[in-house]
């Protein structure tokens, strides 16, 4: 018996013990509302505080909500068992299937019932979701010197990173179990938020000639890139973050850096602190030229999202940060990291090149 | 005063007399005068028994002879005192002879015109006699009835007498031009509301369908015997002092007020006189005009008086109310409220009572709905008539039902029993089918509906609770199940039906209707939203 499906078991076994001592069953887990999340300083990372919050089953307003962890919980043991792994909206239709005993209701009604429970699951029993043989969407592609060995369906694959061709390797969801490193021939890891300009510099080969490891997150970084780049910053690689200039951009980098608010519980098993910020900048308007007349309009939500930021004490504590926010407030502008082509297409890799050996970054 | 008017048709006939004043005495339309046929006799051996202090049991059967002459038979048999062999002509063949008359106490038989104008009609419409048989005192004499319509004098035809320890009256009369109807005019509705009003009172009827309804007693009390009071001055009208005066035996008019009516000692007297220095306190009462009288009743108006004693009256009682209305309709939820004796115009005092029945068998049944129903009655006689123009129909619409739960009293499933008991009850018209809307009665039985209302509501809101109660139970319960089968597998516990038992339990433990509830229990979503 696996330590997962030990503490999905003992989970049940305590609760049958209530039950045995005519208490209602209780199931306790972390409180995850804003309240609960706290900036730990001395790390650099978004973590869920001790509060807690504990739901019983005979509440009417937390009856359905009971009885569906349980069935979260007991399908989770059953796929542990039968070792199959499924996303979580394949759990979510699992569920449904299963009419329900005696219940004239649906087990579920929507995927938006089942996923805060495997949240709570995950907290309660202190596992991580893959460890629920559990899978989000894939997200992110990877290009680099790397070998990676992947142990799936009993096969056992070696994966070399440089040998992707065009399309590169996609991040599974798990990155973690069956999954290792082999061996790394890089000297730091450089992420591109856009998968327009990771085919871009996939092309000039930038991960060849500056010898990183090339990684998109393809727009809002997924918990498998986000814990693969928090491998990667074990092996003691520097992990540099480049996005477009905006806030949405920007907030893209804050998630890989300190956490999201949202996965908070998993702190620094997904975070990455000492991640450094190389651009767009809203300083390198002034610092090249050219870039002034590539501006474009931020939106109104564009300025919320700067504002809102301002407002998260994990990014007012850098005064540059709050600098280039106040610019984006003032001006209205926002550029593309595409802009960067202006010139001439491989300009991205020179501006790169230039800014990581001036080590022109931001916290 | 009706005994002037009848002095005055004497010239004519009692028939005649009879016939302009039909509609006066109760007998207009069908359906309304069979009710009125029943009504006048049920009265008489309610008062019979209470007279002879008997629980009374009554049987009234009508039987229809044809239908489209509107021919019937009525049956009426009670087990009271019976009539004297003597007296039987008096009572039950001559008009206007009852011995009601002038006295001044709380009756049923202010109403109508008594037994003998059923023996009347029955003689107009169909020119027979009516059947009597009267257990009186161990002799039991059956004869027929009929009235010499030319000199109003009973004709008595004994068809036989023997020993009997029978006691009590059976009386029969056949009638035409009336009709039977189950509507809330008829004589089936009539019976039960006297019923409910007569709690001490069993009423077996049989209708022309052969269908029996039988209506128990509910209290084994007979109630007092009403005593005649004297009228206090501020409950007086110029036509009753005038009254009073004429068949007054006092030698003056001082004495005559201070002996017939309450609360007027000497020293009110005085000050009366004082008011009418040019009135003659020391003429015959009998010599009273009109024009004086009316003067009079008007200086009472301005002289503080001591208010009146309620001694006369007698409410049916709370108590007896509530088991006639459990007895009768069934109902879910019951209240009764007899409230203090107040007094309207300044003088006269009454008795309200109000009983509220919810649910059950309460309110007037339309389809298979059930629409709020209001039975009014004055000295315990049910007013069937008139509801639009009375004051008892008036407070109830005055209330605001939805302060009470109710969205619409008329689609509520309630019956308002209200009883105003007075020696001297304000009816509207000769009718004697509606009272007039003093503000005094009206406010009282409206504070007095409103007492019942706020019971009523209580009980509402704890049916409320109790089906919120029932929704929380089986809202968690629905889940049970699936919990169990989940958490037996989860925890590898064999037992899963145990597990369902006992979470069946503790469901119904927490939400047992003995534990006090809690309504500060955190039903809210107690995690908060990001």
């Amino acid at each position: 018996m696996s330590d997962v499906v030990k503490k999905l078991t003992n989970l049940g076994k305590s609760m049958v013990k209530e039950i045995n001592n005519n208490s209602s069953p209780t199931f306790t887990t972390k409180l995850r509302s804003r309240s609960n999340i706290n900036y730990d300083e001395s790390i650099g990372v978004l973590r869920l505080g001790d509060k807690r919050e504990e739901r019983t089953f005979i509440n009417v307003s937390q009856a359905r909500r009971f009885m569906q962890t349980i069935a979260v919980a007991n399908k989770c043991k059953k796929f542990l068992n039968e070792n199959s792994h499924t996303s979580i909206r394949g759990l979510y239709y699992q569920l449904k299937f299963s009419l329900g005993a005696n219940l004239d209701e649906e087990l579920f009604s929507e995927q938006g019932e089942s996923n805060p429970l495997i949240e709570d699951l995950e907290l309660a029993l202190d596992v991580k979701r893959e460890d629920l043989n559990l899978s989000t969407a894939r997200k992110g592609v990877v290009a680099g010197p790397m070998v990676l060995k992947d142990k799936f369906a009993g096969e056992k694959v070696e994966i070399d990173l440089t040998k992707q061709g065009r399309s590169g390797w996609m991040i599974p969801s798990d990155v973690d179990n069956g999954m290792e490193i082999d061996s790394i021939n890089a000297e730091w890891v450089l992420v591109v938020e856009k998968d327009a300009i990771w085919q871009r510099l996939n092309e000039d080969k930038f991960w060849k000639k500056e010898d990183c490891i090339l990684i998109s997150p393809q727009g809002q970084a997924s918990r498998g890139a986000r814990r693969l780049l928090r491998k990667l910053a074990d092996k003691g690689l520097p992990i540099i973050v480049f996005t477009d200039c905006d806030a949405w951009g920007w907030y893209i980098y804050w998630t890989i850096k300190t956490g999201s608010m949202n996965l908070a519980y998993l702190g620094l098993d997904i975070a990455v602190p000492e991640s450094k910020f190389i651009g767009v900048t809203m300083q390198d308007i002034k610092d090249y030229d050219f870039l002034d007349k590539l501006t474009i309009t931020a939106k109104p939500i564009d300025i919320k999202k700067a504002q809102d930021m301002l407002s998260y004490p994990w990014i007012n504590m850098h005064k540059e940060w709050v600098k280039e926010l106040k610019t984006v407030i003032k001006t209205k502008k926002k550029i593309e990291q595409d802009a960067l082509q202006g010139p001439r297409l491989s300009f991205i890799s020179d501006y790169l090149r230039d800014k990581k050996e001036n080590e022109r970054f931001l916290p | 005063m009706a005994k002037d008017v009848f002095t005055q048709f004497k010239e004519h006939s009692v028939a005649e007399f009879f016939k302009k004043n039909k509609q006066m005495l109760g007998f207009s339309g069908k359906i309304r005068s069979l009710t009125t046929i029943v009504h006048e006799l049920v009265t008489n051996s309610l008062d019979a028994a209470e007279e002879g202090r008997i629980l009374p049991d009554i049987v009234v059967e009508v039987s229809e002879i044809n239908k489209d002459e509107g021919r019937y038979l009525v049956h009426i048999e009670d087990n009271g005192t019976g009539i004297p062999e003597k007296l039987i002509g008096k009572a039950l063949g001559m008009m206007l002879a009852g011995t009601k008359f002038h006295r001044y106490v709380q009756q049923r038989g202010q109403q109508g015109i008594g037994a003998a104008g059923v023996t009347m009609y029955s003689q107009l419409t169909t020119g027979k006699s009516v059947k009597v048989i009267s257990g009186y005192k161990g002799k039991k004499v059956t004869c027929e009835v009929l009235i010499d319509i030319r000199t109003n004098k009973p004709k008595v035809n004994i068809l036989n007498r023997e020993p009997s320890e029978w006691h009590g009256l059976i009386y029969e009369a056949e009638v035409k031009d009336v009709k039977y109807d189950k509507s809330s005019y008829g004589v089936y509705e009539y019976l039960k509301r006297t019923a409910l009003a007569n709690p001490h009172a069993s009423i077996t009827f049989l209708d022309p369908l052969g269908e029996r309804h039988i209506f128990p007693r509910s209290v084994d009390v007979i109630p007092p015997k009403p005593k005649p009071v004297k009228p206090h001055p501020l409950g007086i009208s110029t036509s009753d002092l005038i009254d009073f005066a004429h068949y007054s035996k006092e030698p003056t008019l001082s004495s005559f007020f201070r002996n017939t009516f309450s609360r007027i000692s000497q020293l009110k007297l005085d000050e009366l006189r004082n008011y009418l220095p040019d009135i003659n306190f020391r003429m015959k009462p009998r010599m009273l005009s009109w024009e004086q009288a009316d003067r009079i009743v008007s200086v009472f108006k301005k002289i503080k008086w001591i208010s009146p004693s309620s001694d006369g009256i007698y409410p049916i009682g709370e108590k007896q109310i509530k088991k006639s209305i459990y007895n009768i309709l069934n109902p879910e939820f019951c209240e009764v409220v007899e409230r203090k004796p107040k007094i309207y115009r300044g003088g006269i005092p009454f008795i309200v009572e109000v009983g509220l029945a919810y649910g059950g068998d309460a309110g007037r049944k339309i389809g298979s709905s059930r629409n709020g129903d209001v039975i009014r009655f004055a000295n315990r006689a049910p007013l069937l008539f008139d509801a639009g123009g009375c004051g008892i129909t008036d407070a109830v619409k005055s209330i605001d039902w939805k302060r009470y739960g109710i969205k619409n009293f008329d689609d509520a499933p309630i019956t308002l029993i209200i009883n105003v008991s007075s020696v001297h009850i304000p009816y509207t018209g000769a009718g004697k089918q509606a009272l007039s809307s003093e503000q005094d009665l009206v406010d009282e039985i409206r504070n007095a509906i409103m007492d019942v209302a706020r019971k009523m509501q209580i009980h509402i809101r704890g049916k409320v609770r109790e089906r919120e109660r029932a929704t929380k139970i089986k809202s968690i319960l629905k889940y049970v199940e699936q919990l169990s089968m989940d958490l037996a597998e989860l925890a590898d516990y064999s037992e899963r039906d145990k597990i369902n038992k006992k979470l069946i339990k503790l469901v119904e433990i927490k939400y047992s209707k003995t534990k006090k509830h809690n309504d500060n229990e955190s039903e809210s979503d107690n995690r908060s939203v990001d």
